[in-house]
């Protein structure tokens, strides 16, 4: 078994609403281990979201500690770097459909303002993610990665980006006031803003891509000639 | 659809179930435990009753799908999708009944 911290308190960017994120890697089902607790995963998983270049592969390279093992060997390290992350054009657009289905809702009805807000906030994150991992030379995988990502960055009114914060954690570890609902309102109010922001990340991952397959294709054909 | 918007779309599917009920007080804002825990104890839910056996159940299922979505879609995986839908269904039914109950009452 391995053991690893990874996120936030290995960034030093904690705060009273930081978690702390354990990764442990097994070869069998440990009952030792809380889910809860623990993110757990297979060596086998491990090795193909490496192979696979997944985020979360990048995430846990660039951003994880070495805290315990039997063999007393870091085998993430050992691992080396993850192959180079090409999926974050369909990621990106996975994170959009979310986003524009939680909007949508948000609109039409009154239930659930909460878990759609949240929503909203885990598209807003997921997005920045995958698109300063796929198409900068700057990976933010912080939970504040919109707001971190250079001259892409998300520019919304403070209260309103508390507002989608609060309601993920609400969502998630049930912590926090419920927000009231002229923020609610406003941050109903900042979609179109939010919207915005997200296609045009779509838009330059597209254009990335496109530049990318080009180059592929022309070593493809310089090499056969 | 992807897994991990399915997941999504299913916990949406029994939030509103609970949410649109308006027998409690404070919606229920997810279905992590934490989000659970909350919920019980600010609408004065006892460990035993139905309905937050259910939610859990519910939750308990869709943290496995959670915990699988990486791996190959196998029966098992498959098998617990259609728990979910099955957990949803009670779920339903248990809030019919307990307004019910709250009318009679």
């Amino acid at each position: 078994m391995h053991i690893y911290a990874f996120g936030s308190i290995c960034r030093g960017d904690i705060n009273p609403n930081s978690d702390i994120d354990l990764l442990a890697i097994v070869n069998y089902y440990d009952k030792r281990l809380d889910p809860q607790i623990f993110s757990i995963y297979s060596y086998k998983r491990i090795k193909e979201i490496w192979l696979e270049g997944n985020p979360f592969a990048w995430h846990l390279h660039k951003e994880s500690q070495y805290i315990f093992s039997e063999s007393r060997n870091d085998f993430l390290k050992e691992l080396g770097s993850p192959q180079t992350y090409r999926d974050y054009l369909s990621d990106c657009e996975k994170f959009y459909d979310i986003f524009v289905q939680s909007k949508k809702l948000l609109s039409d009805q009154s239930t659930n303002k909460v878990f759609e807000l949240s929503n909203i906030f885990l598209g807003m994150r997921n997005i920045a993610t995958c698109y300063s991992l796929g198409c900068t030379f700057r990976p933010n995988f912080s939970r504040h990665s919109s707001l971190d990502i250079g001259e892409d960055s998300l520019k919304i009114p403070i209260e309103v980006y508390s507002c989608l914060e609060n309601a993920r954690i609400l969502s998630t570890r049930g912590q926090g006031l419920q927000p009231h609902s002229h923020l609610v309102k406003q941050a109903i109010e900042s979609l179109d803003l939010i919207d915005i922001w997200m296609v045009n990340l779509v838009e330059k991952a597209r254009r990335y891509d496109k530049i990318y397959k080009q180059n592929c294709s022309s070593k493809t054909s310089s090499i056969n000639n | 659809m992807t897994k991990f918007t399915n997941r999504i779309a299913a916990q949406r599917h029994l939030l509103l179930i609970i949410n649109t009920s308006h027998l409690f007080e404070e919606e229920l804002f997810g279905l992590s435990q934490k989000a659970i825990e909350r919920w019980a104890m600010t609408n004065q839910i006892s460990p035993n009753q139905k309905i937050l056996t259910l939610i859990k159940e519910a939750a308990a299922k869709l943290f496995f799908l959670a915990n699988h979505s990486q791996q190959h879609i196998t029966e098992e995986y498959m098998d617990i999708v259609s728990e979910v839908e099955t957990v949803g269904t009670k779920i339903q039914k248990e809030i019919k009944d307990l307004n019910s109950k709250n009318r009679v009452s």
